[in-house]
């Protein structure tokens, strides 16, 4: 889904606006209603996605190609387990029925399901999954989880309908990757040719897989899967065809929904009551927050004023998070917290308590004054900082807009740089800036995910070099060893980690979160019922989302068909 | 000969420039294909991972600039363009420039030639039909048209002919996504119904110069003694405009039409870029977003290729129509 | 040459439509009371009303202040860009054509080849490259790309004159060169020059609105092009805004046509044969 001109999903509908009441902001037909009864039902119906990927298609279908891998996976190719992010980790068996850790978390089992067929009638197998991972170690570039060169694997072997995985470390924090990020591709098609030579580059233009749809036809400005006849899940799925048109922008696309020729969309509306949800009572949204959109100070010393502490914490005072949110995303996003954890979707990890003793719970513009005054700066003497942001991003403008009127009163004069997508890449990476505004890309089923991409001393670099991430260079021990320990701890221990981690947001303030970015999604409810929503979040409901685009499509019913 | 041998020493010599223009453009650019890739695969990758990836997509970037840049003549003559390193990743360029490039033409080509067919007709009739109330209301209403902004005549043609009647005129893309490529009547017919806001903007802003020109070479041909000469034969009013006055005042236009034709293919980008028409131009735009080098590079030096061979046709084309070009030397 | 401007009617037209932009822009605090047009001070997407004639934007801003203040940007855009185009297209193809030889040949090639290059993409990537798009970027884009044109239609008038008598007169006399182009020859080629401005000017408005509308500009800046790209990326159109779209196009299509006319009329000056012909009762 595309922001304005960039790949980078994180765009996203939000329903949680504090202005508001808390519930999603949907028709009149109630949430509970989308999600549909359960099962079995009859198949039949088609559901058009909504979807900017700002290209036409170039009808590659290789799942290990980052470009093209949206049109792949979950319809095509399947992954282990399905662990879902927004569902409190709630875990779905799929190719693997069962797995088993050993008591270091250092190797795991998995049990591989049998009677699973590939779209050619091909049986599908063990050694295929140990294949699928044998040639993500021959072939770097298409180890697009980093499982061999940073989670520690080091041998991937099958007994039977088992397959052992062993690690270096304890391995228990990359189980979402691994069980629910990589596809199982096949060993007869991808140990010969092309294929085989070059996995990152191969088209794969007839894409075999075990999934519930097959590709039917595809053209630069569409894509028609069909269900696939021998999928192993018998009778699903319902929906027999997924339409899934190219859009170059986002008014197209946002034409489609809002007119009902599409029914299924991850995209960024502006004034979606008036353009969309006013258009019919079956449409709906509901964009669940997964990640923080925030401000990175440069905590390096050799930039002196955003590595102060006061400083920082004066700014985070200062932020009227919830204006932010509803000015700057058209109350679509949800105001973050300082503790970096986001809710409501990661509420068991949430510590209201330590939020409210910080005061960073509202804004309190006598304290901001305060503490930027103990740094030597006021109004009468201004501090001024600069802030680099990615043009095209206009929601981020505008959010900067808003936080730049709210920094002028205690003394904070802040000016907004617009760069191009490669020139800000260029100085996040190696520390070249003052304040920046960005979102880690990365979430996971839980806060640890995105934290140990904003903390961990492991991942960043020194200044002038490239950091993975961690751009701000946050250093701590502390942190470091809590990140480390949460790999080994059981729930409630994984839960205290988290709230330390955010004892430690509060105390330093490393990052300052202003909002929480959300997996764009709209329904329409006219024919087609089986939606996620959020009594029901068995899955992230974005169509760009893979692999839980494919727990949607294995929910998703006609309501015509039934008759 | 002389004039043929100049002509063509003048092109090679362009398009040298124009090529190592474009091989130093983007080497100096901010940022890096690895960065860009990094961004792609959302940071996950160590960066060995990354620059092997890089390498296996054809990019060396420890080589010397002199290799690179002989590498790149090489590779841009013989048509080995290798493949995008943007959004359409892994994609070969022939193939991407080959999906473009005919919407490009198609829209914009036929656009063109209509703007220039239509303007010259009008133009030539405007200065043939001296103190008429068309002589002092068009040039005024063509001015105008020729100063309106692309952009704005598309946004304002998008608002009536497809906001307000509620789609009655399609404003995006180039044919319906429901449909697939094939010589149906169903499909031309979409694709025309496709074209007509975008082909209608670039005649509405472009017809206004051509008619201007047209005109101002009319009345300086009509002082001309021949024509003169041509009326005190007797010949018709008909045959004197068309025959005597148009032919010779079409010439010079001729020039300024084959640099319009070549630059076609550039000059698209706005175009594209309100209606979403998925041509060359539009591809440059995302190309230059996404830190695409191959694809730029090409796209560039296929641009600047156009306007060149075109001007070098039309030029060879006036010294065989023109005697006097051809004795100037 | 003033009189005879000021009898055309198409010059007058444009003059008084750029005049009109110049007050504008010289003293905006007389047309509108925002102060800050930026500053998210009202509500969002505000119909047209008493208080706002225009409305607002999609974040609260007037969208007529926006306008009034954006008249500045985009008049020194069109002013600065276009004079140093010129003074750039006048060297380079005065000179050319007073040298000669092989300094006439170099310049030709030179020009030329901006000439060719295709313009539009070029300052796609040049303003890219220059990591992001401040006004100065956007001027010395415009001025790197626009002035071949001029650069070759003067160097063929400077040509022609080359070899006229009172040129000749002055070298005999044993004036300097710089004298002989500065003195004598440009006098004689004003109105040439001051056309090449004016398409110059016009060129310019036109491509940075472009620029700013796909993103290339400064998107806190105050300009038409600006808020053309903000109302867009908005879908203000679509949105039910479509003033906030419509208005800045305007803008920029009248400055576009008040230079145009300008440079019509100026060609209708020097040219008394494309004048238009007053009807008379003549036998067909």
């Amino acid at each position: 889904m595309r922001r304005s001109r960039s790949l980078v999903a994180l765009v996203a509908l939000s329903a949680v606006l504090a202005a508001c009441s808390a519930k999603s902001t949907t028709g009149t037909t109630t949430d509970k209603d989308a999600s549909g009864t359960d099962g079995p039902h009859k198949q039949g119906g088609t559901v058009t996605i909504a979807n900017t990927a700002g290209q036409t298609w170039p009808c590659q279908f290789n799942p290990f190609n980052p470009a093209v891998n949206g049109q792949a996976i979950g319809f095509i190719y399947e992954t282990l387990v399905h662990v879902s992010v927004v569902g409190n980790s709630k875990e779905t068996p799929m190719l693997a029925t069962g797995y088993k850790w050993s008591a270091d978390g250092k190797t795991i089992v998995f049990t591989i399901r049998d009677g699973v067929k590939w779209s050619d009638g091909q049986a599908f197998s063990a050694d295929d999954v140990v294949f699928t991972f044998n040639m993500m170690k021959a072939h770097p570039a298409t180890d697009l989880y980093a499982l061999w060169t940073g989670a520690g694997l080091q041998s991937v072997t099958a007994a039977g309908s088992e397959v052992t995985m062993t690690f270096n470390q304890t391995a228990k924090t990359y189980f979402y990757n691994l069980a629910g990020l990589v596809p199982i591709v096949p060993k007869h098609i991808f140990s010969t040719g092309e294929a085989a030579a070059n996995p990152e580059t191969w088209a794969n233009t007839k894409p075999i897989g075990t999934g519930p749809y097959t590709m039917g036809t595809c053209g630069p400005n569409n894509i028609e899967y069909l269900a696939n006849p021998t999928f192993w899940q018998p009778g699903k799925p319902y929906i027999q065809k997924v339409e899934y048109p190219a859009y170059l922008d986002n008014a197209p696309a946002n034409n489609d929904l809002a007119s009902g020729k599409a029914q299924w969309g991850g995209q960024f509306i502006p004034n979606i009551k008036a353009f969309y949800l006013a258009k019919s009572a079956d449409n709906h949204t509901w964009s669940p927050p997964v990640l923080n959109v925030g401000l990175f100070p440069n905590l390096d010393p050799s930039h002196p004023i955003t590595s102060k502490l006061e400083v920082r914490q004066a700014i985070a005072a200062a932020l009227d998070r919830t204006q932010i949110a509803l000015i700057g995303e058209g109350g679509q996003q949800p105001a973050a917290n300082q503790t970096g954890v986001v809710v409501p979707t990661f509420d068991k990890y949430f510590d209201q308590a330590a939020l409210t003793a910080s005061g960073y719970d509202k804004p309190d513009v006598e304290k901001a004054k305060t503490l930027l005054a103990s740094a030597g700066y006021s109004p009468a003497k201004p501090l001024k900082l600069t802030v680099i942001t990615i043009t095209g991003y206009t929601d981020w403008d505008a959010s900067l807009a808003v936080i730049k009127q709210q920094l002028q009163p205690i003394g904070i004069d802040l000016t907004v740089d617009d760069l191009a997508q490669q020139t800000f890449v260029g100085k996040l990476f190696t520390g070249n800036f003052d304040l920046a505004y960005y979102a880690e890309p990365n979430s996971g089923p839980s806060p640890y995910y995105e934290l140990r991409q904003l903390l961990h001393s492991k991942l960043t670099a020194p200044i002038g070099k490239n950091a993975i991430s961690n751009y701000e260079r946050y250093n701590n021990p502390e942190a470091d060893k809590l990140l480390d320990d949460y790999a080994t701890a059981d729930e409630a221990g994984q839960v205290e980690i988290v709230k330390k981690l955010s004892a430690i947001m509060l105390r330093d303030v490393p990052v300052i979160p202003t909002t929480e970015s959300v997996d764009w999604f709209q329904y329409n409810t006219s024919d087609i019922l089986g939606w996620p929503t959020p009594e029901n979040p068995y899955a992230e409901p974005s169509p760009y989302k893979v692999p839980d685009n494919e727990q949607v499509l294995l929910h998703l019913y006609s309501k015509a068909a039934q008759k | 000969m002389r004039y043929v041998l100049r002509r063509l020493g003048f092109f090679v010599l362009t398009l040298w420039a124009a090529l190592t223009l474009n091989f130093f453009i983007p080497r100096f650019m901010p940022g890096s294909p690895l960065q860009a890739l990094q961004i792609r695969t959302k940071n996950r990758l160590s960066p060995v991972a990354l620059e092997q990836m890089l390498t296996s997509f054809g990019f060396k970037p420890n080589e010397s600039v002199g290799v690179q840049y002989l590498d790149y003549l090489g590779h841009m003559f013989s048509g080995n363009w290798g493949v995008s390193i943007g959004a359409t990743l892994g994609e070969p360029i022939t193939k991407i420039v080959a999906q473009a490039l005919p919407w490009t033409l198609g829209l914009v080509g036929t656009a063109t030639v209509l703007s220039f067919l239509l303007g010259s007709m009008v133009g030539v009739v405007a200065g043939w039909r001296r103190g008429g109330a068309l002589d002092s209301i068009l040039p005024s209403v063509f001015v105008v048209t020729s100063a309106l902004p692309y952009f704005w005549v598309g946004l304002l043609l998008i608002l009536v002919f497809s906001v307000w009647t509620g789609g009655l005129l399609p404003s995006n893309f180039n044919y319906d996504s429901s449909l697939q490529p094939e010589f149906t009547a169903e499909f031309i017919g979409n694709v025309l119904q496709h074209a007509i806001l975008p082909g209608l903007t670039i005649v509405i802003t472009a017809v206004g110069g051509w008619v201007l020109t047209m005109r101002n070479n009319m009345i300086t041909t009509l002082a001309e003694d021949y024509i003169r000469m041509g009326r005190a034969k007797g010949l018709s009013n008909r045959k004197i405009m068309y025959q005597y006055a148009a032919r010779n005042a079409f010439l010079p236009n001729l020039s300024g039409f084959a640099m319009s034709l070549g630059f076609v293919i550039s000059g698209a980008i706005l175009v594209e870029y309100v209606f979403n028409y998925p041509g060359l131009g539009y591809l440059l735009y995302n190309a230059v977003q996404n830190t695409d080098y191959p694809l730029m590079q090409v796209l560039f030096m296929l641009f600047t290729v156009a306007v060149l061979v075109s001007v070098l046709l039309c030029d060879f084309a006036t010294a065989w129509l023109d005697p006097r070009a051809r004795a100037k030397g | 040459m003033l009189r005879s401007v000021l009898r055309n009617r198409k010059a007058l037209t444009g003059l008084i439509l750029f005049l009109i932009f110049v007050v504008l822009a010289a003293v905006p605090q007389l047309f509108t009371s925002v102060t800050d047009p930026n500053k998210l001070a009202f509500a969002p997407a505000l119909p047209p009303s008493g208080e706002h004639l225009l409305g607002t934007t999609a974040l609260g801003q007037d969208i007529w202040a926006q306008l009034v203040y954006g008249t500045r940007q985009s008049l020194v855009i069109a002013v600065v860009a276009g004079f140093f185009a010129t003074v750039l297209s006048v060297l380079v193809g005065v000179s050319a054509a007073y040298l000669g030889g092989l300094a006439d040949e170099i310049l030709s090639m030179i020009t030329n080849v901006f000439l060719i290059i295709p313009t539009f993409p070029l300052i796609i990537i040049l303003a890219t490259y220059a990591g992001k798009g401040t006004l100065l970027v956007v001027l010395i884009v415009l001025v790197v790309t626009g002035w071949s044109y001029g650069a070759n239609q003067l160097r063929a008038q400077a040509l022609s004159l080359r070899n006229r008598d009172f040129l000749e007169s002055a070298r005999v006399r044993g004036e300097r060169s710089s004298y002989i182009i500065l003195a004598e020859m440009l006098p004689t080629m004003t109105s040439l020059i001051v056309a090449n401005f004016l398409g110059a000017a016009l060129y310019s408005v036109l491509t940075a609105a472009g620029l700013q509308f796909l993103g290339l500009g400064d998107p806190s800046s105050i300009s038409w092009g600006t808020m053309l790209y903000w109302s867009q990326n908005q879908q203000a159109l679509q949105s039910g805004m479509p003033l906030w779209s419509l208005a800045p196009g305007l803008c920029v299509a009248l400055l576009g046509v008040s230079f145009a006319l300008l440079n019509y009329a100026f060609d209708e000056i020097s040219n008394p044969a494309l004048r238009p012909v007053r009807r008379r009762r003549a036998a067909a």
